[in-house]
């Protein structure tokens, strides 16, 4: 190995090496940690709903005016829905999984109990709810139609029974008994009738909703306000017809509205996580433009150091190298410099990543994303110097007895 | 030792055919000091490069003890000029980030010799050359008699069959120039084959042997051998 003489002569010739090893330091921090945020922010984006999301649509729907027959109108419109061929179930909500805006409250296991046991978001449903959504019943009932009541705008509500997600349940009642149970929500008393397998909450992508992401309830009401959803599912097939056909046939049964809003669960889903994926995509552009920025200095200055060097290669080949010795010669140099670049850069992504784990919440970083960076950041620097190696090993030999 | 036949040199570009060796033929015995000789532009450095395994002939025969080595790949002629041949440059072409120690090992190393080995080869090359002091100077830090010095122990170092220098003394002052011819002909007498490429006529004289190149041929070979000194190899082949 010709380590030693190579560390020899980039002790002579420190600022380049040191430089471009600073370079690869400030890369593999930067890399480390972008992969880290762009693989949390890609893990929470995958995250399932609970709901048959290619299956499912939403309107918004939104009365002219402030019409004093509410229930009456959402009962038509929903025989109307509800009539149509390729149409599996529809009901009427305050919100949906993912929308970004809805309901909740803390929930409690006593009355006037001073902090909740934890929060949950509130989605108004019927009995159709569960079918519409597609969300598995663990244990308990459904609501029967009899329970569905009518929840004003500002009101607070007394809902008898509510149906909660496996993650609620288990945060109130851990031992699993929650079916049945008593908890208190919106002030008053109400008992679990049903436990759903999942069913996120509208606020995915901020701090607000991470903090509580399954828990939801379901109570047993029709929003009686004049802008509100109705959650749709179609036949397997059939959405974007019957997306079309429920528009048509709403306006059928009454023109004085606005469908504010009719969206795919794609389109929903793209939606909710618009900053998240923005974010990952701006962090993957600035990893990318860092890592061509990283081997463009790594070329420039191993082209820049074999053009400085060429009678000093000519004169090694002239003594015996061989071309893929000179290659070697420029691949080692290049690694010494990275590897001391990877020692410092692991230091400051782990530093990094400690600093925003006190400033942003954000968790602490594997070890894997610093060993992938570094190798990462290894193999960047053995690509980017293969061009000037390759033109350094062409150099002929004769090259050392021509007139300096 | 060194026996060429017929070789030519040319270099070509789309228009014109330059011969810089044109039907050269040279033997050389081991053990000999050889002077070659010529104005400039005669194909003094083509030569030079091609005994030396630089640049390969485009016609003829080379045979380098005893192998042809006319038309060998890239990595077996590296392979020769490091096992075989020692170089020494007019301008010393020592590497600058590199000490004396380090340089003289840089043939070492490319030959993979064991560490100790190298050590004790350098160490016998830098005495041999009066340096042994120097070891971790810098080729900044010496004169240019002692730079060329360090050249010399560097070529030495390896035990080559032949050495080749090439203008060794032009970018010296006299008396340095003294001193290195003087080590040199001590290099001689020891019993190396040596072939020295000047414009110099009084280095040229101190040769055995006086090849002059014109145009790229050899016009005129003084068989005459002079000897520096009694040396049993040499003795047997005068005889």
């Amino acid at each position: 190995m010709h380590i030693r003489p190579i560390l020899s002569a980039m002790r002579r010739n420190k600022v380049g090496a040191f430089l471009i090893a600073l370079q690869m330091a400030l890369t593999l921090a930067i890399l480390c940690n972008s992969l880290f945020i762009i693989e949390q922010r890609l893990t929470l984006m995958a995250r399932a709903s609970g709901v048959d999301e290619d299956n499912v649509f939403v309107l918004t729907n939104q009365w002219v005016g402030t019409p004093d027959d509410l229930n009456a109108r959402i009962a038509t419109d929903l025989a109307g829905i509800r009539s149509l061929p390729g149409v599996v179930d529809a009901y009427p909500s305050n919100s949906y999984p993912l929308r970004g805006g809805g309901w909740s409250d803390g929930v409690m296991l006593a009355d006037h109990q001073v902090h909740p046991n934890t929060h949950t978001t509130l989605y108004f449903a019927d009995e159709h709810a569960l079918n519409t959504l597609g969300v598995k019943l663990l244990a308990g009932r459904n609501f029967s139609p009899d329970e569905i009541g009518s929840r004003a705008e500002n009101s607070l509500g007394h809902p008898p029974v509510v149906i909660v997600t496996k993650a609620l349940a288990d945060k109130m009642f851990p031992d699993g008994s929650a079916l049945g149970k008593t908890i208190y929500v919106e002030d008053g008393p109400t008992t679990i009738t049903g436990i759903v397998e999942k069913l996120q909450t509208p606020w995915v992508s901020n701090s607000f909703g991470e903090k509580f992401p399954e828990n939801s309830m379901l109570e047993p009401y029709h929003y009686m306000v004049s802008g509100y959803h109705y959650v749709v599912r179609a036949q397997p097939g059939q959405l974007d017809a019957v997306m079309k056909q429920v528009q048509k046939k709403l306006l059928e049964i009454n023109r004085a509205r606005v469908m504010v809003k009719v969206m795919t669960y794609a389109e929903v889903r793209a939606e909710a996580y618009r900053n998240y994926r923005g974010l990952a995509i701006i962090l993957g552009v600035v990893c990318t433009s860092l890592l061509a920025v990283t081997a463009f200095g790594i070329v420039g200055l191993t082209s820049f150091w074999v053009t400085q060097r060429r009678r000093q290669i000519g004169v090694r080949r002239a003594l015996g190298a061989t071309r893929r010795a000179i290659l070697f010669y420029f691949q080692t140099e290049n690694v010494i410099i990275a590897a001391a670049g990877a020692a410092v850069g692991v230091a400051l992504a782990v530093g990094l990543n400690l600093w925003m784990v006190t400033s942003f919440e954000m968790l602490r970083i594997g070890p894997a994303y610093v060993l992938v960076g570094a190798v990462a950041v290894m193999l960047l620097g053995q690509l980017a110097v293969l061009w000037p190696a390759l033109r350094a090993a062409s150099i002929p030999p004769a090259l050392a007895t021509r007139a300096a | 030792m060194l026996k060429m036949s017929h070789l030519a040199k040319v270099y070509r570009t789309e228009v014109v055919e330059t011969y810089a060796l044109r039907d050269l033929s040279l033997n050389v015995r081991e053990g000999e000091f050889v002077a070659v000789t010529g104005p400039s532009g005669s194909g003094k450095t083509t030569f030079l490069n091609v005994t030396g395994l630089l640049e390969t002939p485009s016609s003829g025969q080379y045979l380098l003890d005893g192998e042809d080595v006319s038309q060998l790949g890239d990595d077996a002629r590296s392979r020769i000029r490091n096992e075989k041949i020692g170089f020494i440059f007019q301008a010393f072409n020592l590497i600058p980030d590199l000490n004396v120690f380090d340089n003289i090992d840089v043939p070492l190393r490319y030959r993979r010799m064991a560490g100790s080995e190298r050590k004790k080869r350098i160490g016998e090359a830098l005495e041999r050359v009066g340096l042994s002091a120097r070891a971790r100077h810098y080729p900044a830090e010496l004169s240019g008699g002692q730079q060329q010095r360090v050249a010399i122990a560097r070529a030495l170092a390896g035990s080559p069959r032949l050495l080749l220098a090439d203008e060794p003394t032009g970018n010296l002052d006299t008396q340095m120039a003294r001193g290195v011819m003087e080590l040199l002909e001590g290099i001689h007498r020891d019993g190396a084959t040596i072939v020295m490429v000047t414009h110099d006529p009084e280095l040229a004289v101190r040769a055995q042997r006086n090849v002059h190149i014109i145009d790229g041929q050899v016009v005129d070979l003084s068989e005459e051998p002079r000897f520096h000194g009694v040396h049993p190899a040499h003795a047997q082949t005068a005889a």
